[in-house]
């Protein structure tokens, strides 16, 4: 099989795979007996706003009949009215992925950042108090609950030292002094886009926590591979040869042990991603992020379907497609895999 | 190598830029054009913020029946303002009505500006009562007794009822009665047209604060700015900008008032607040609510359709041990059906206590001396209050032998459940009562009026007397208080005695405040809002 002919088949097969989850999650939210039409109508409806609630939302259609109109809405890029916030999902969806992403970002930023070289530096000083140290790290960050770290932060950063804020995506007063004009959705990006350095600086301070907590994971996870790898690949002949060639150490360790060795730990890069995301649900709750995590929670718990269906669709895509890049770029980096 | 990290990290970066743009063509709801700057870069050291657990849902005050009267508060008026204290004018300045209360005829404040520069006339108000009438969602049935309007002058308006009400008290609801901008609304389209347009973070009212519109934003925060055109004026140590902010978690909040990073919020949890009246940097406010806890027997299944049996549960409850142990001492021991503070509600009315003698004998007196039945209860899912009640008279009620399954469940769910068939139904269901307005009526009618198809009565209970002295005094409730108040107090004796449902609790409202402001005063007729126009710098 050629690549682009793998790449086709894999979008396929994702297609296939989205409907599937979109089917269940249609059909499971409707098993659970509920009644969306008084989740539309407030608190003391009269049973004629709840029967008008139910023309409107096809409630009294049948369930098969609903699904089809549901995915024949979704086929027009519809997601439907959340019945909880009576706004359309779609809508609800876009600004709480983007907040979502710029989270993921900079968690997987700050996770290579600092896995890759603790790692590498684990490996070579192997068994020192370096290698100790950062064994310890990378288990409790694989271990301990995220919501555990976001909460020691917060009392560390915020309550102690007072020099980060405690939640949230940007200071109310800050964005009411320097409005920001939103582009992407990414607060980083659009303020430095049109140079707003007070929200950039902002919204840098409030990220440092919440994407701190959710990197713990893929840090504990990346620092294990590639100090594992590094190992390994330490003891290959080749590197033996290189050191009795007299070779200098950052040459040996860095151009030689580590390319071989990041292959493995790029693809752990790849799905700390996934991971991210489903972590990303809690610690939005913890720090009052505005994003996917907050917005689901908050669907569930009140069994507004539309968007439980908004978000799965939205996290079985990212899951596919981050899955995608990852056998992408795998294949690419070792052809003996194939296709 | 590296290149290829660098490719996969912007690959990745692509892609979210791309799908945040491509899933929805419409605007984003954050965004900020240039008017938006200029109209709020100026002033903005003077914001206050209200640190809020819910999102809002809709802003048609036609419609909206839930949270978001906490922003339409602050941007619209009623004709009326209800205060623990009597009515208070508002857009109205008076009003009268004939001798049995079927026509009101009420006087309109004059110069009263609507944020789009309007003059508030009668026309508006004619206007904003018919739309809401003829859209016929959420709270318009309070508006019922209206046959029709009549529009005598600008500042003048009468209303004819099909049957008498206290109309005034009607108009002061905290849901479907603000005063709309007939005049522009109309140029905007039909109803829905007008329904979307206020969605989208607009309004057309005349109250202190307008929203401002590029900063509206649902889930996160909701922005208002001061009207400088408000008829009732401006002093400086008012605030200019008033922000509420979504924050749903209540130790959050409690962290960021304390910080004061917000400056007032509620509903932090009740085991904490103790320690916050101590701290220094906050104030703690507290004020009974109008809200009322109930557990409802479906006197329709066996053997809780025996009076009797009935009776002796509701001695086996524990009140004020659970004011303590549930509430904290945040709420005091439930009266009878109505709230303290409202109409209807009598201190002396013959209550239940705690009295496990009794209601073991009272018991035996049904056929059931040792209990021997299984009962199952359920309750809203995730109100940690109602799960610690459910456990206390579960432990109670075993004393008598009687066996309580708990299930908590989602509030649709219960409701579904209970509304499907009485004897499938659960046998006891827990649930608080708030008022549409305050009238005992609200309360007495929706849930022990006889229904013929089950909304809120979910006990089930019938009792025409009852039906007919609620109706009555409702009838009198404009025109003659005391005439009603006897006729809402026999209703309520004949309720203590067939005791359909048990009585709980009246939690407080309690309100957490920054020192750095002032002028807060709750008001149980309007749940949650905070009038951000009572409040200054202290």
């Amino acid at each position: 099989m050629r690549f682009r002919e793998y790449i086709v088949y894999r979008l396929v097969l994702a297609v296939f795979v989205i409907i599937g989850v979109v089917t269940v999650v249609f059909f499971v939210s409707r098993i659970i007996p509920s009644d969306p039409a008084a989740l539309w109508v407030g608190a003391h409806p009269t049973p004629e706003a709840i029967e008008r609630a139910r023309e409107q939302l096809h409630l009294n259609d049948p369930v098969v009949k609903q699904f089809a109109y549901y995915l024949w809405s979704l086929l027009h890029g519809d997601l439907g009215v959340s019945i909880r916030t009576h706004n359309p999902v779609a809508v609800d969806l876009k600004s709480a992925f983007t907040a979502t992403f710029e989270l993921i970002l900079a968690a997987e930023f700050i996770a290579i950042v600092i896995a890759i070289p603790l790692g590498v530096y684990s490996a070579v000083k192997k068994d020192s108090w370096v290698d100790n140290f950062g064994r310890v790290f990378a288990i409790s960050g694989v271990s301990l609950p995220a919501f555990w770290f976001g909460i020691v932060l917060q009392l560390i950063f915020f309550k102690h030292l007072g020099i980060l804020p405690l939640a949230g995506r940007v200071d109310t007063v800050v964005m009411l002094e320097h409005p920001l004009h939103v582009i992407t959705g990414f607060y980083l990006l659009d303020s430095l886009l049109t140079w707003n350095i007070p929200v950039f600086v902002d919204a840098l301070k409030h990220l440092i926590l919440p994407a701190l907590t959710l990197a713990m994971y893929p840090i504990g996870l990346i620092t294990r591979q590639v100090r594992s790898m590094m190992i390994e690949v330490l003891n290959e002949n080749y590197i033996r040869t290189a050191w009795a060639y007299g070779l200098p150490s950052k040459k040996i360790y860095f151009e030689y042990a580590l390319k071989n060795a990041i292959a493995p730990a790029l693809i752990t890069v790849g799905l700390s991603f996934a991971y991210t995301l489903v972590g990303a649900f809690l610690v939005e709750l913890i720090f009052n992020w505005p994003g996917l995590g907050r917005y689901a929670a908050y669907a569930i718990l009140s069994m507004d379907y539309p968007a439980v269906l908004g978000v799965t669709i939205i996290t079985a895509t990212a899951y596919v497609f981050i899955n995608l890049i990852v056998d992408l770029i795998q294949v690419k980096l070792d052809p003996r895999i194939r296709l | 190598m590296k290149k290829e990290l660098a490719l996969f990290m912007l690959v990745i970066t692509v892609m979210g830029v791309v799908a945040s743009g491509c899933l929805s063509g419409q605007e984003s709801t954050s965004t900020s054009t240039a008017s938006g700057e200029s109209s709020t870069s100026e002033k903005t050291t003077n914001v206050v913020i209200y640190g809020y657990g819910s999102e809002m849902i809709t802003l048609d005050p036609s419609t909206e029946f839930s949270n978001s009267i906490v922003v339409l508060a602050n941007v619209y008026e009623c004709l009326v303002k209800y205060t623990p204290n009597g009515l208070e004018p508002w857009l109205a300045t008076s009003w009268e009505s004939n001798e049995n209360g079927t026509i009101w005829t009420f006087h309109l404040r004059e110069g009263v500006k609507f944020h789009t520069g309007n003059t508030m006339t009668a026309e508006d108000v004619k206007w904003s009562i018919e739309r809401t009438l003829r859209m016929g969602l959420g709270p318009a049935f309070i508006w019922d007794p209206i046959e029709k309007m009549e529009v005598v002058n600008d500042y003048t308006i009468k209303f004819y009822l099909k049957y008498p009400a206290n109309l005034p008290l009607i108009a002061s609801s905290a849901y479907g009665a603000y005063i709309m901008d007939s005049k522009y609304l109309s140029t905007i389209g039909d109803d829905n047209a007008i329904a979307d347009w206020l969605n989208q973070g607009q309004d057309a009212g005349t109250g202190p604060y307008t929203i401002v519109k590029d900063k509206y934003d649902p889930k996160t925060e909701i922005v208002l700015e001061k009207f400088s055109d408000y008829w009732g004026g401006w002093s400086n140590d008012q605030f200019d900008i008033a922000v509420i902010k979504i924050v749903p978690d209540a130790s959050l909040r409690e962290q960021m008032v304390t910080s004061g990073e917000i400056q007032i919020t509620r509903d932090l949890p009740l085991d904490d607040l103790p320690k916050l009246q101590e701290n220094p940097n906050v104030k703690v406010d507290q004020t009974a609510s109008y809200q009322e806890l109930y557990a409802f027997f479906n006197t329709k299944k066996e053997p809780l359709n025996n009076k009797l049996v009935r009776q002796a549960l509701s001695y086996a409850v524990p009140y004020k041990d659970i004011v303590d142990y549930v509430l904290h001492g945040y709420g005091e021991v439930a009266k009878g059906p109505i709230p303290k503070g409202m109409l209807g509600h009598f201190e002396d009315l013959n209550m239940y206590t705690y009295d496990i003698d009794k209601a073991k004998q009272l018991l035996a007196q049904a056929g059931y001396p040792n209990g021997g039945f299984k009962l199952v209860l359920t309750y809203t899912q995730g109100d940690q209050a109602e799960a610690k009640v459910a456990e206390i008279i579960k432990a109670e009620w075993k004393k008598l032998g009687v066996e309580v399954e708990i299930r908590p469940m989602n509030w649709e769910q219960q409701w579904a459940l209970a509304k499907s068939d009485p004897s499938k139904a659960q046998d006891v269901l827990m649930m608080y009562w708030w008022p549409t307005y305050p009238t005992p009526y609200d309360f007495l009618f929706n849930m022990f009026h006889c229904e013929e198809e089950i909304n809120f009565n979910l006990c089930y209970y019938c009792n025409g007397e009852f039906d007919k002295a609620i109706d009555e005094a409702a009838t009198l409730e404009g025109i003659n208080q005391d005439k009603a108040a006897q006729l809402y107090r026999k209703a309520e004796e004949i309720l203590m005695e067939d005791a359909p449902a048990i009585f709980f609790y009246n939690p407080d409202d309690v309100y957490v405040y920054h020192k750095s402001i002032a002028g807060f005063k709750d008001n149980p007729g309007y749940p949650q809002v905070v009038f951000f126009y009572d409040l200054h710098k202290a």
